[in-house]
């Protein structure tokens, strides 16, 4: 499902209209972006290193402002809200989890953001058990954050973004420097998220992820939007992809090599091969 | 702060050919010389003398002006407060209340400031001229021991990293609804333990890692070290020397045995 910019607001969480961004350094990160992410998204944004991807997630939640053109948040201006207003609509959880731990106990470190946007002691605790049960974090609630192994310390700091209970849930990179296994219980925990309703933008560059995961793919290069599409319409296209800097799973590419002897290019999972190829030799 | 360790660029003139040692000298001698001149005149000459310099190592306008702004305002500062504490000598200029402004104050005044500008601006000809890893090497070479150079280069190559680490757990804590500039002085201080315990985390695991690459690449494994690249003294550099040494000893052999007022 693909939203045009012209549809009915109400299921429209983050509008950008033309948003530019240019550091002080005279880099120009962001030259013209619009975009616009409905109410249950789980929308990958893609791009190589330095096509201004996390620039863009950054004016999300505020933390970066545009240079020009507008990011609305659930209809309203986002310059008018501090940071700390949004980050009650869009959580975001940073790529490095050791650049927000710093409490004694996992339980403090997942109250600290409920408790910064004022809720009440009750609702605080509500929310923090529901955050530490949601990442399966209960056994370890009272361990300090800090000693923990990177895969859990990221758990951490995901449950630690949605205890704030956002509406919209950013995810920098969630699956650098983990196994396969941890990897994997991750992704399908923010799956669970979006299941439940909450709108899923994941920041990355990790193919497969986007394969198995996201439902919309926003493929970023040279501070520009260059594809904007569902997930099979951005794996069909390999040229756009690789000069984006980007490596489509292996399953992809070789559907892609076997598109000769009829199988389609939009294969995500090897699943979709194997059924694609028994199905050819029922023919 | 990160601005005061960015001022050096990259650039081909003769100042930035110079031996790092003769630049050392060099600033220090100046600076001594900028003590022994008592004359308002002198002095600014001396530090026009050095602004000429720093022209001549042609560097970005935007960073002289960022350099200058400090020496600037420190300057105009000792002017004003000078006469406010030094009462002595006649005649009184004007007076406010109990304090009397004198005239000879007002020229004291004016000389310090030159004079601490010519300190501060002498050191700048370093910076701008020279990159930290010469500056490191030229230490070494005249004796530093090699780890404190070390230390010392590595503490400079890192503080751009750590100013953009901070900036990011800033970030991130805000995106946890941290407000750093809001609530009671209190409120606001516990606020920067989420920001310092991340920080003093991600030191103490850098310097872990950094002792380790050091080990792998067999740091101390011998005590003679060798260097890649050795700074030699050429013709030019004893030129500059010889020059450098001639500016401070004509004016202070001019001071001290022909008992010039200089």
């Amino acid at each position: 499902m693909i939203p045009r910019p012209d549809a009915d607001s109400e299921d429209r969480v983050i509008f950008l209209r033309d948003a530019k961004f240019t550091y002080e350094s005279g880099v120009e990160a962001l030259k013209g972006v619009t975009l616009v992410i409905d109410k249950g998204e789980y929308l990958a944004v893609v791009g190589g290193n330095g096509s201004g991807k996390t620039t863009l997630a950054k004016h999300l939640n505020g933390l970066l402002r545009p240079t020009g053109g507008q990011v609305l948040v659930m209809g309203v201006q986002a310059s008018t809200r501090t940071v700390a207003e949004l980050a009650r609509v869009v959580g975001y959880a940073f790529q490095n989890p050791d650049h927000q731990l710093f409490c004694r106990t996992v339980h403090d470190e997942v109250s600290f953001g409920p408790a910064n946007i004022g809720l009440d002691g009750p609702e605080v605790k509500r929310r923090t058990d529901r955050a530490i049960a949601i990442m399966s974090l209960s056994d370890i609630r009272d361990r300090p954050p800090l000693s923990l192994t990177l895969g859990l310390r990221r758990r951490v700091s995901i449950a630690s973004v949605i205890a704030m209970e956002p509406q919209v849930l950013v995810l920098d990179e969630p699956t650098t420097g983990l196994d396969a296994r941890e990897a994997d219980e991750l992704m399908s925990i923010i799956r669970m998220l979006n299941d439940e309703g909450t709108t899923i933008v994941l920041i990355t560059h990790e193919m497969k992820l986007v394969a198995e995961h996201a439902n919309r793919v926003v493929v970023m290069m040279d501070g520009k939007v260059v594809l904007d599409s569902d997930t099979r319409g951005a794996f069909s296209d390999l040229g756009l992809l690789r000069r984006s800097k980007l490596l489509p799973p292996p399953v992809t590419q070789l559907a892609h090599r076997l598109s000769q002897i009829g199988v389609s290019k939009d294969i995500l999972t090897p699943q979709e091969l194997v059924f694609e190829l028994t199905r050819g030799d029922d023919q | 702060m990160t601005g005061f360790l960015d001022l050096y660029s990259e650039k081909d003139t003769f100042l930035h050919r110079l031996d790092p040692r003769v630049k050392l000298l060099a600033v220090a001698l100046i600076s001594v010389l900028a003590f022994i001149l008592a004359e308002l005149l002198y002095l600014v000459v001396l530090l026009c003398f050095i602004l000429l310099l720093l022209v001549l190592a042609r560097s970005s306008y935007g960073k002289a002006f960022f350099a200058l702004k400090f020496v600037i305002r420190f300057m105009i500062l000792i002017t004003l407060l000078w006469p406010l504490f030094d009462r002595s000598g006649t005649p009184i200029l004007f007076s406010i209340g109990p304090l009397d402004i004198t005239e000879p104050a007002v020229w004291r005044g004016a000389t310090s400031a030159v004079r601490v500008g010519c300190f501060a601006t002498v050191w700048y000809i370093l910076m701008f001229t020279t990159s930290q890893r010469d500056l490191v090497r030229a230490l070494v070479k005249l004796g530093l021991r090699f780890d404190y150079g070390l230390a010392l280069a590595i503490s400079f190559r890192f503080i751009p990293t750590f100013g953009l680490t901070i900036e990011s757990i800033k970030d991130a804590q805000r995106a946890r609804a941290l407000e750093l500039d809001r609530g009671s002085i209190l409120r606001r201080s516990r606020n920067y333990v989420s920001i310092l315990v991340p920080t003093i985390v991600y030191a103490l695991r850098t310097a872990d890692t950094l002792a380790l690459t050091l080990q792998s690449r067999a740091y101390g494994a011998f005590s003679n070290r060798t260097y890649l690249r050795e700074i030699r003294m050429r013709a030019s550099d004893y030129v500059a020397l010889t020059v450098v040494v001639l500016i401070l000893l004509l004016p202070a052999m001019a001071k001290y045995i022909c008992g010039v007022r200089i």
